[in-house]
């Protein structure tokens, strides 16, 4: 059973279809079960989806490494491992998808009001805090491709890259600001990443005084 | 002879219950003796339904384009009831009983008055109908057609004092039927407050229905404040208190979130909320396809002409 899971993890058509699925998500309720209140402003709707699946994907994958480095041999964290980059990007197009809705919904398709829009969300630190969050996705996303990480080298890239735990905090922010009052959901998506994150560094903070010690210990010895 | 034509809105003299029915509603509902009936018959024997509504033209701007009855009814801002607008279409009609309610009007007045919601409509002389704009804090808008009295009615009921200058609205509070009162995501009693002479305004109206028909549970059965040239937080629901005072109340979310919502809200595009410009808001129900309708925001939401004077030498920008 395990190794079935595992094998379909694995799978690149699977993670691909698994991460296509949810940008289909708002067809229900818009076009088969007719829900009131989404069809009272359907793009309302859209919006917000996108920008939830943005952010769980963005916590999702970074929280791959984590599982990783606590459980080396546990089979799924390898599997989900090889979809680190291909989930971060996804995270990005959702983002993408979302912002451009933002406009959409903001202007209504009025190309004009478009400037106007933009110069709010500058002003705004809720969506400024957004925007930023975006850009760092799409540094990262353009960067995830292969001739990128050879031309940075390792290191760099890996520095570049740790942005992805910025973009995470700025978007826990602009989604728990989004709402008049607190939303839960916040905690939900980004508590088991926090939390994954301190065992992750507890561990390898571990390991890395057990190397001192034990290096000491050769050195006297 | 007089022809009239009945306006589409109006309802026809057989649909209106006859008044011994009305009185005897409840043991009328029990010799029906089953289960189903008290729900099937909820329009007919809600709190309110037994006043035939007649429009006013006076408040009935024909331009004005009334957003369909499923979006009002379906698109809540009722977080007694949860804080998705999907949710109090659901979860106020669980068991939340609205009828019979009772209203109480109290405070610096010369006549208290403690009556039920029935009583009271006919008090101050039935309903009428009008139909005015709602814009959202959230930059979102409908027009409702609300079936209900004018404010002044109530309030001159019970005589005010002279150092009365500010009214309090009271929200219900009941825990058990109200999952958000029960999870305290806000603090409950729900309060709101006008100054006496914004109450007085007669555009300032209480509304008992929507399209004709005993207003839904969700949208603040049975009795619910409306003041259109404010944004829609300020349009308390389902109220069982008002109290006349002589210092502003703190409302409830002036309470929440001071530097974000104050205590007079009035509609004003040029006053962006702290997180989004309130220059523009997007129609709800309004059309438009995909891209869905938005239109430029109106100073005091469309009635600047009626309330302007109400806000002279008054500094919008501090004072939203």
């Amino acid at each position: 059973m395990t190794a079935l899971v595992e094998k379909l993890l694995r799978s690149k058509p699977v993670a691909w279809t698994l991460l296509a699925l949810p940008g289909l998500w708002p067809l229900w309720p818009i076009y088969v079960s007719h829900n009131q209140s989404v069809l009272a402003d359907p793009l309302k709707y859209v919006l917000h989806h996108l920008g939830f699946v943005a952010c769980v994907l963005l916590a999702t994958t970074l929280t791959f490494t984590p599982l990783r480095v606590l459980w080396p041999k546990w089979g799924i964290a390898q599997a989900l491992n090889r979809h680190r980059r291909l989930v971060g990007v996804a995270s990005f197009v959702y983002a993408a998808l979302h912002f451009t809705t933002h406009l959409v919904y903001e202007t209504a398709g009025d190309l004009s009001a478009v400037g106007g829009v933009l110069r709010t969300a500058t002003k705004k630190p809720f969506q400024l805090v957004g925007l930023i969050a975006l850009a760092i996705l799409l540094v990262l996303a353009i960067t995830s491709l292969h001739a990128f990480v050879r031309w940075l080298g390792g290191k760099n890239w890996k520095n570049l890259h740790r942005l992805a735990y910025v973009a995470a905090g700025l978007a826990a922010y602009h989604q728990a600001i989004a709402r008049k009052i607190f939303p839960v959901q916040v905690l939900w998506i980004f508590v088991p990443l926090a939390l994954l994150e301190i065992a992750r560094v507890g561990k390898q903070w571990k390991q890395s005084r057990g190397a001192i010690s034990s290096s000491g210990v050769a050195r006297t010895g | 002879m007089l022809i009239r034509t009945p306006k589409d809105w109006e309802l026809r003299e057989s649909a209106t219950t006859p008044e011994t029915i009305y009185q005897n509603r409840r043991t009328f509902l029990k010799t029906l003796g089953f289960a189903g009936a008290a729900f099937a018959a909820r329009d007919l024997f809600a709190a309110t339904a037994g006043f035939p509504t007649t429009n006013n033209p006076a408040f009935r701007d024909p331009a004005l384009k009334p957003t369909p009855y499923e979006a009002i009814t379906h698109y809540n801002n009722f977080y007694e009831f949860g804080t998705d607008k999907s949710e109090p279409a659901e979860l106020a009609n669980r068991g939340w009983k609205t009828d019979p309610w009772t209203v109480e009007v109290t405070g610096l007045v010369d006549t208290p008055l403690k009556l039920d919601v029935n009583e009271l409509v006919a008090k101050v002389g039935g309903i009428e109908q009008r139909v005015y704009r709602f814009r959202c804090v959230e930059a979102w808008s409908m027009v409702i057609p609300w079936d209900g009295f004018q404010l002044s009615k109530l309030i001159a009921l019970a005589s005010p004092k002279a150092d009365a200058k500010f009214v309090k609205f009271t929200t219900f509070l009941d825990r058990k039927s109200a999952p958000g009162q029960a999870d305290g995501n806000l603090d409950y009693p729900y309060i709101e407050g006008l100054r006496l002479d914004e109450a007085m305004h007669e555009l300032a109206f209480i509304a008992t229905g929507i399209y004709g028909k005993p207003i839904p549970n969700q949208n603040g059965a049975p009795l619910r404040l409306v003041v259109p040239w404010k944004y829609g937080f300020k349009n308390i629901k389902s109220i069982v208190k008002l109290e006349l005072v002589a210092k502003a109340p703190r409302n409830t979310w002036q309470q929440m979130a001071a530097s974000e919502y104050g205590f007079y809200a009035n509609v004003n595009p040029l006053v962006d909320h702290p997180r989004w410009s309130q220059a523009s808001e997007r129609v709800i129900g309004g059309g438009g396809g995909v891209f869905g309708s938005r239109q430029r925001t109106l100073m005091f939401n469309g009635y600047e002409k009626q309330v302007a004077a109400l806000y002279k030498g008054l500094d919008l920008e501090k004072n939203y």
